[in-house]
């Protein structure tokens, strides 16, 4: 009967054994399995990062003009009290002198070893560069290209892969000292510890230690969800122990250091030492001194309750704690205690992020969009070089958030309407077509929309120069004007299928019979609409295509003033290639994309294709040179701005659109203002649109701008008279000096041909037969 | 058999170098002598120290870039070009070092955008010394040729010679001709 009943309650047991047995077993091959997929395939998620071109440091450099210590504190350089013995990372500024540890810059192509370099200074202007020890004068330095974004996914977690190998010893030993002890020994759980644990929690009447290994800490990040329940806590044990079983305590301890969450820097989460290295010292991981590793292991148990920024003096104690704990286990010496107790809390600058190179990140993601997605971007760490120039990025982030601010106050009513003035600013190098900077907007959290490159809008008068240039060409062998000839801005009726097109001019008169370089230098729109009606539109339209504007231009008498909806961007790529003597580049954002491991996927090369003669790009130059000196573009010299500018403003319709395209021999950049939705703004971009642009020149060139525009082989000079463009004899009452391409000076001589009709319809002028008469009075 | 011989040898990639290296072979036996007392064709580092600042320290990479090319660092001297033009994108000498990087390696449109680009700097700076013209006729000769026009190529490496009949006796510019 006993039997029976043994037998009867043994079965079920039995049974009931075996099924949670081959439950428990079915379990842990799936949790197996979960170990094996996370550490063979992707284990982190690291997000792509962008950088800027790198700063360059040069003999004759004004480093106050470039603020090359902010530079250096934005990049993590940390000041030294004294010169001597600077690690990577390092600087100190003394009166003549300064003393930069360049650190090295790992780049498959373009690597940079770490230099010691000095440089000696008179006064703002870096006299020459030297390198330590060996005194050997250097040409130029390279900066490491700055971090200027990054490609989070939704978790925002900002990580820096380490290898074993180039982390110290003492930072693997400082996080073993203070996190797990018995790391080498365990399998994974380390039941000393669990004890240890549970007899502190009891004591304390509430959990206040935890006896989990490393191990168990990887799998809880890795795997596991926060939370304190004893089946999350049982199943954490199996899988450690199954994660100790697969791998080796190398491989654990790789993947801990790079998973440990470290701290926040704004909104993003900061993962692993490499890039809590980064963020505390501005170092590598494998430059960590021991106090510094020291500090690392000691914010592992609360990142933000110890963080060095917040709590210093906390950070201090803590590190001191691990450092002791190190020592009693024998893995420093008293000496090494006592330096690294000695040391200073040395942080590298906390640089929040400016937020002002968003609109170009999102455009570097659009143009890679192509053959890497969001997904790839945000978690397969590529390092994307990007040709954006930190420093011009700064100033026109702030020129533009200055100019609207200050148009704001100059004119009350753009602020009262309920919705935001806008605008945009990119800068290109016109010879290369690289983007130095793009401000496509003026608050990326607000709105993301670029109208730099996104937005397309009527261009006013900036469009203009392209009608110049179309009559300047020579076609059919001769060109429609010179710079000399004489336009006619009288009133204009133009057929059009939808109605006699009449222009008017901004002041809503007419000029009568002006030089070609009056009607661009006071953007006379008669005048020029009669020039592209005289040339035909389809000409006009052939330049424009030929200088690399892509968007639609209706074959309409009024595309010669600006009707077309055109992109900053595009604008400002034709002028880079007015700019440049008629050669087009082909804009670009990107110099090289690097994997993680590494490797170069993708290498720029510079295109550039010839699109107009060199003379006819210099005239056009010439011509916008005059709109900065005496048009309407005159303002860019009203605070100073000195040397060669070429600049055209537009202004659209009823004025809802600014614009201003001015370059330099380096420099192209146009601005744009407005409202989204099209909106009156009551001003001329003279007044809108040009101190933005000026803001940003004369802040990069400090007032005053390099180089010069000459004239090519081709082009000769002429003296004329600007009244009738003839050639100028002695006697003539005016004269000034002209360029022409070679065999297009113009024959006919004032005085003494001064009845010569140099006009387009061969008509006279009354003040030319006046102005013979009184060269005839003043004969006698 | 033996016309599709001759047409499988006139595709080989090479064939324009081997016609190029004799023609030159030619030419360096017919080289005349340079007059005594001419100052030969212009070399990079004799502008060492002219313009500004900007274009003195671009200069010196581009310098620096040709001495990596002459080591067979090619790829470090293209990086050195490129970033001389981050210091002075107007610089015509880093788009002439970049030509001849191209025209060496037989890459004919890319060494002839960057000559054309060389040359409109240099009209733009008021003209160029006479003594570069051996190389931007060499160049393009150079970079033609790869392009299969042989004529054209022909013409201007004849002229390249007559101006420098050390330096393009062999139909090429090395970077230490050049620096």
């Amino acid at each position: 009967m006993a039997r029976l009943l043994l037998l009867g309650l043994g079965l079920p047991i039995f049974v009931t054994g075996v099924v949670a047995g081959f439950a428990a077993a079915i379990r842990v091959v799936q949790l197996d399995r979960t170990v094996v997929a996370r550490f063979e395939g992707p284990r982190f998620v690291v997000p792509s990062r962008v950088y800027s071109a790198p700063a360059m440091l040069y003999p004759g450099l004004d480093w106050k003009l470039v603020e090359l210590p902010t530079t250096l504190r934005r990049l993590g350089y940390r000041e030294a009290a004294r010169a001597r013995d600077l690690a990577p990372g390092q600087y100190a500024w003394g009166p003549s002198h300064a003393r930069i540890h360049l650190r090295a810059f790992e780049h498959p192509s373009r690597p940079e070893p770490a230099r010691d370099v000095v440089l000696r200074l008179d006064g703002s202007v870096v006299r020459d560069i030297r390198a330590i020890p060996s005194g050997r004068e250097l040409g130029a330095v390279a900066l490491e290209p700055e971090q200027i974004g990054a490609y989070y996914g939704l978790d925002r977690e900002q990580r820096e892969l380490v290898s074993l190998g180039e982390v110290p010893r003492h930072l693997t030993e400082a996080v073993l000292a203070v996190e797990d002890q018995r790391f080498e020994s365990h399998r994974g759980i380390d039941l000393r510890r669990i004890a240890g644990a549970l007899l502190a929690n009891l004591r304390a009447g509430s959990i206040t230690q935890g006896g989990s290994t490393l191990t168990q800490q990887l799998v809880k990040n890795f795997f596991l969800t926060p939370e304190r329940t004893l089946q999350r806590k049982l199943q954490e044990a199996v899988m450690a122990v199954l994660v100790e079983i697969r791998y080796d305590k190398d491989q654990i301890l790789e993947a801990y250091l790079n998973e440990i969450y470290l701290g926040q820097r704004g909104s993003t989460a900061v993962h692993g030492v490499g890039e809590a290295a980064r963020l505390y010292f501005g170092k590598k991981t494998r430059d960590l001194s021991l106090a510094e590793s020291a500090l690392l292991a000691a914010i592992i148990q609360s990142p933000n309750g110890i963080s060095p920024h917040r709590a210093p003096e906390r950070a201090i104690q803590r590190r001191n704690l691990v450092l002791g704990l190190m020592h009693s286990q024998g893995r420093i010496g008293a000496a090494e205690l006592e330096r690294a107790r000695a040391e200073a809390l040395q942080l590298a600058a906390v640089t929040p992020d400016p937020g002002d190179a968003r609109y170009f990140l999102d455009l570097v993601r659009r143009q890679l969009a192509e053959s890497y997605d969001a997904a790839v971007l945000a978690a397969e760490g590529l390092r994307i070089y990007s040709t954006l120039d930190r420093r011009v990025q700064l100033v026109a982030a702030r020129a533009l958030r200055d100019g609207l601010a200050d148009l704001e106050q100059r004119f009350p009513a753009l602020r009262k309407s309920g919705r935001s003035l806008q605008g945009c600013i990119v800068a290109l190098r016109p010879q290369t077509g690289e983007i130095l900077a793009l401000v496509g907007g003026r608050d990326y959290r607000v709105s993301q929309y670029d109208r730099c490159s996104q937005a397309r809008r009527p261009t006013g008068s900036v469009f203009k120069p392209f009608v110049y240039i179309a009559a300047l060409e020579p076609a059919s062998g001769s060109a429609a004007i010179t710079l000399a000839s004489v336009l006619d801005d009288s009133p204009l009726e133009i057929r059009t299928p939808s109605g006699i097109w009449r222009p008017e001019n901004y002041d809503r008169e007419f000029h009568g019979r002006v030089g070609v370089r009056d009607a661009l230098e006071h953007s006379y729109n008669v005048a020029t609409a009669r020039l592209a009606d005289q040339i035909g539109v389809a000409r006009v339209v052939d330049v424009a295509r030929r200088l690399g504007i892509t968007s639609s231009l209706p074959r309409v008498p009024s595309l010669a003033l600006g009707t077309a909806d055109v992109s900053p961007l595009e604008m400002a790529r034709a002028y880079a290639a007015i700019a440049s003597g008629g050669i087009l580049p082909e804009v670009q954002g990107v110099e090289d994309l690097v994997d993680v491991r590494g490797r170069t996927l993708e290498r720029r090369q510079l295109q550039f294709k010839r699109v107009l003669e060199p003379g006819i790009a210099f005239l056009a130059t010439s011509l916008l040179e005059g709109v900065a000196r005496r048009g309407t573009a005159a303002g860019v010299h009203a605070t100073g701005l000195e040397g060669p500018v070429a600049a055209k403003t537009g202004t659209s319709d009823e004025e809802h659109d600014l614009w201003f395209v001015g370059f330099t021999p380096d420099l192209v950049a146009v601005v744009w203002v407005g409202f989204d939705e099209p909106r009156s703004l009551s001003v001329p971009s003279s007044v809108g649109a040009l101190p933005i642009w000026r803001r940003l020149v004369m802040e990069l060139s400090g007032g005053r701008v390099r180089g010069r525009f000459a004239p090519p082989a081709g082009v000769t000079v002429a003296e004329v008279e600007p009244e009738t463009g003839l050639l100028a004899l002695d006697a003539c009452p005016e004269r000034r000096s002209e360029y022409f391409l070679a065999g297009t000076e113009p024959t006919a001589t004032c005085p003494a041909t001064g009845l010569a009709s140099p006009f387009l319809d061969g008509d006279e002028s009354p003040l030319v037969r006046r102005r013979f008469f009184e060269w005839l009075r003043g004969q006698r | 058999m033996r016309d599709r011989r001759l047409r499988r040898r006139s595709r080989a990639p090479g064939a324009p170098l081997l016609a190029l290296v004799l023609f030159a072979a030619g030419c360096r036996a017919l080289a005349p002598i340079p007059p005594g007392g001419s100052p030969g064709p212009l070399r990079l580092s004799d502008l060492a120290q002219q313009g500004d600042a900007q274009r003195r320290a671009s200069l010196r990479l581009i310098l620096e870039g040709l001495d990596a090319e002459a080591a067979g660092a090619e790829d470090r001297g293209v990086v050195l070009y490129e970033r001389s033009l981050g210091l002075d994108a107007t610089n015509p000498f880093a788009y002439l070092a970049l030509a001849r990087h191209y025209a060496a390696r037989e890459d004919a449109a890319r060494a002839l955008q960057n000559l054309d680009q060389a040359e409109v700097l240099l009209a733009a700076e008021g003209g160029y010394d006479p003594r570069l013209e051996a190389h931007l006729l060499g160049l393009r000769g150079a970079a033609l040729a790869s392009a299969g026009q042989w004529e054209e190529s022909r013409a201007l490496l004849e002229r390249a010679r007559e101006r420098a009949p050390i330096e393009w006796a062999d139909g090429r510019l090395s970077p230490a001709e050049l620096r």
